[in-house]
């Protein structure tokens, strides 16, 4: 019994352990899985965080010439897959936990991002054109006749990049 | 003339941690006769795994049970590489050890802080679990959550550990240590654990390996079959963990094998933290699974886990099921029960660190 004596009175000198929060401060993680952040310029709109959220709580839906890229808090599990899987590092989990909502929000807590199409400069087609970080991973160099490239749709590049053989 | 009378616990009862329904004969004040009924936390997950594809069945896994969530997508990757024919580098199958020896000192010290309350030591469980708290934090600064560490993958692991880290893991674990020796002379020499659990819920040898139980419940009645011992996989062959064995079989020394493992634990954090080798955390994210059939097996904090896995070429898993070590360890309560206390029930059936909800799923 003396060895939880010994306890119990440490303890009380150390006083409370809870944290007062939210009037005081708390222990946040930095790598703590909270609330998605989208960066709309990085993202290609490529749908590979739809396929691997495992509760169906990320929607990609195309609005005339905007996909719209929506998180529903109230069936995502915060696991992190959309991070760890997206291919150019635009979805990034924050450590923002504050998820308490009140059931009249409960449709309207989301995060949306939205992803534009651009035009062609050649053909005027719309299109989504690929993003700097998803061209880093596929060429260590990236000149300016790449840069140039990404600028076209897939039919002008295919053309500009075939012609580019034969000039 | 003795009287048998028959009383029925749970299957939501206070004094139960999971539901299961418990039919107690009882004379005077001991028990006669149990018997168990379970199928009441059923969720369809093994119909759910196919119809997700191997992406989503990573988080799938782990959500079929809080304590030992980093086991079940540890095995159920292992089974996919077996069929795709993928070998992790070392510096995966080191992390992936440090992620689940973590879970194992959490899981073990909430069963132990679970005993305390049984017993009515209430100090006692929550100086425990303020112990815990300390794996709590590690868990939610280098995963990111308290539970779902979400930290396997096909072919490695989601998350890599700088020096910065691994430091933090290292001092946490240098504040832990004292706490664990503190609290665990306590649960060994301490007049009222000693007198709940001594004696109490006996399962002897013999009955051990006729019902074949595993982990903890097994290794306190003297069987050896430590899956990491046994069939090392991923990088204990290399870590080697201890023999921990209890020769008397009942609830006290399944609670001294559970601290020595915890022991022991935070000896392999250390040791697998120390000879971390360099490389690359996952080879490719998203593999080529072909058609194939696999059987893999871990040893969760609980005992044995088997994965079986089919796969028909697609990005779905054509069959999936998953044997749990308390479908094996629930059978032993009908050895350990019948003879003791009424009050002790709920002692004994948390001595096998009841998993309700990963048996039925």
């Amino acid at each position: 019994m003396s060895g939880f004596l010994k306890i119990a009175i440490r303890n009380l000198l150390k006083g409370p352990v809870t944290d007062p929060y939210p009037f005081g401060k708390t222990f946040i993680p930095e790598k703590l899985r909270g609330k998605l952040k989208v960066d709309a310029s990085i993202c290609t709109a490529c749908g590979t965080c739809q396929e691997v959220c495992p509760s169906g709580a990320i929607y990609i839906k195309k609005e005339n010439d905007v996909y719209v890229h929506t998180t529903w808090y109230n069936t995502c599990c915060f696991c992190g897959n959309c991070e760890f899987f997206c291919p150019t590092g635009a979805i990034k989990l924050t450590n923002d936990f504050h998820t308490a909502n009140t059931k009249e929000e409960k449709f309207k807590f989301v995060t949306i991002a939205a992803i534009s199409e651009k035009e062609c400069p050649v053909c005027g087609n719309k299109f989504v054109p690929a993003t700097l970080p998803l061209i880093e991973k596929s060429y260590p160099h990236i000149n300016d006749e790449i840069k140039n490239l990404m600028k076209l749709c897939p039919e002008c590049r295919k053309k500009a990049a075939f012609e580019r053989l034969y000039q | 003339m003795s009287k048998i009378t028959k009383i029925p616990i749970g299957p939501f009862h206070i004094g139960l941690e999971e539901p299961i329904y418990f039919k107690i004969d009882i004379e005077g004040e001991s028990v006669k006769n149990v018997d168990m009924i379970n199928g009441f936390v059923h969720r369809g997950i093994e119909y759910l795994a196919m119809q997700k594809n191997f992406f989503q069945n990573l988080i799938l896994t782990e959500r079929v049970c809080s304590l030992c969530s980093n086991n079940h997508p540890f095995t159920y990757v292992m089974a996919v590489e077996k069929i795709a024919n993928i070998k992790p580098t070392k510096r995966a199958l080191y992390l992936r050890v440090v992620a689940d020896e973590v879970k194992r000192v959490a899981s073990h010290m909430f069963n132990l802080s679970m005993l305390a309350h049984l017993v009515g030591f209430h100090t006692l469980m929550t100086q425990t679990m303020e112990a815990r708290e300390i794996v709590q934090d590690i868990k939610e600064s280098i995963w990111g959550n308290r539970m779902d560490m979400s930290a396997n993958t096909l072919t490695g692991v989601k998350y890599d550990v700088d020096k910065e880290q691994i430091d933090y893991i290292l001092k946490r674990l240098k504040e832990l240590e004292p706490q664990v020796d503190e609290i665990m002379d306590v649960y060994f020499n301490n007049k009222i654990v000693k007198a709940r659990t001594k004696g109490v819920g006996v399962l002897p040898y013999e009955d051990a390996l006729r019902l074949g139980v595993t982990g903890p419940t097994a290794r306190g009645s003297g069987v050896m079959n430590d899956v990491r011992i046994k069939a090392p996989y991923a990088a204990y062959d290399e870590l080697k963990p201890k023999i921990i064995i209890e020769k008397d079989g009942d609830v006290y020394s399944r609670t001294k094998v559970r601290w020595r493992e915890v022991k022991d634990s935070i000896r392999l954090i250390r040791l697998a933290l120390k000879n971390l080798p360099q490389g690359k955390v996952v080879l490719q994210k998203r593999p080529h699974i072909p058609a194939g059939e696999a059987v893999s097996r871990s040893e969760a904090p609980r005992g044995e886990l088997i994965y079986y896995l089919k796969t028909n070429g697609l990005q779905k898993p054509e069959r999936m099921r998953w044997r749990v070590p308390t479908y094996m360890n629930w059978e032993s309560l009908r050895v350990m029960i019948p003879g003791n206390k009424l009050t002790d029930v709920a002692v004994i059936f948390n001595s096998i660190d009841p998993c309700i909800s990963c048996t039925e799923r």
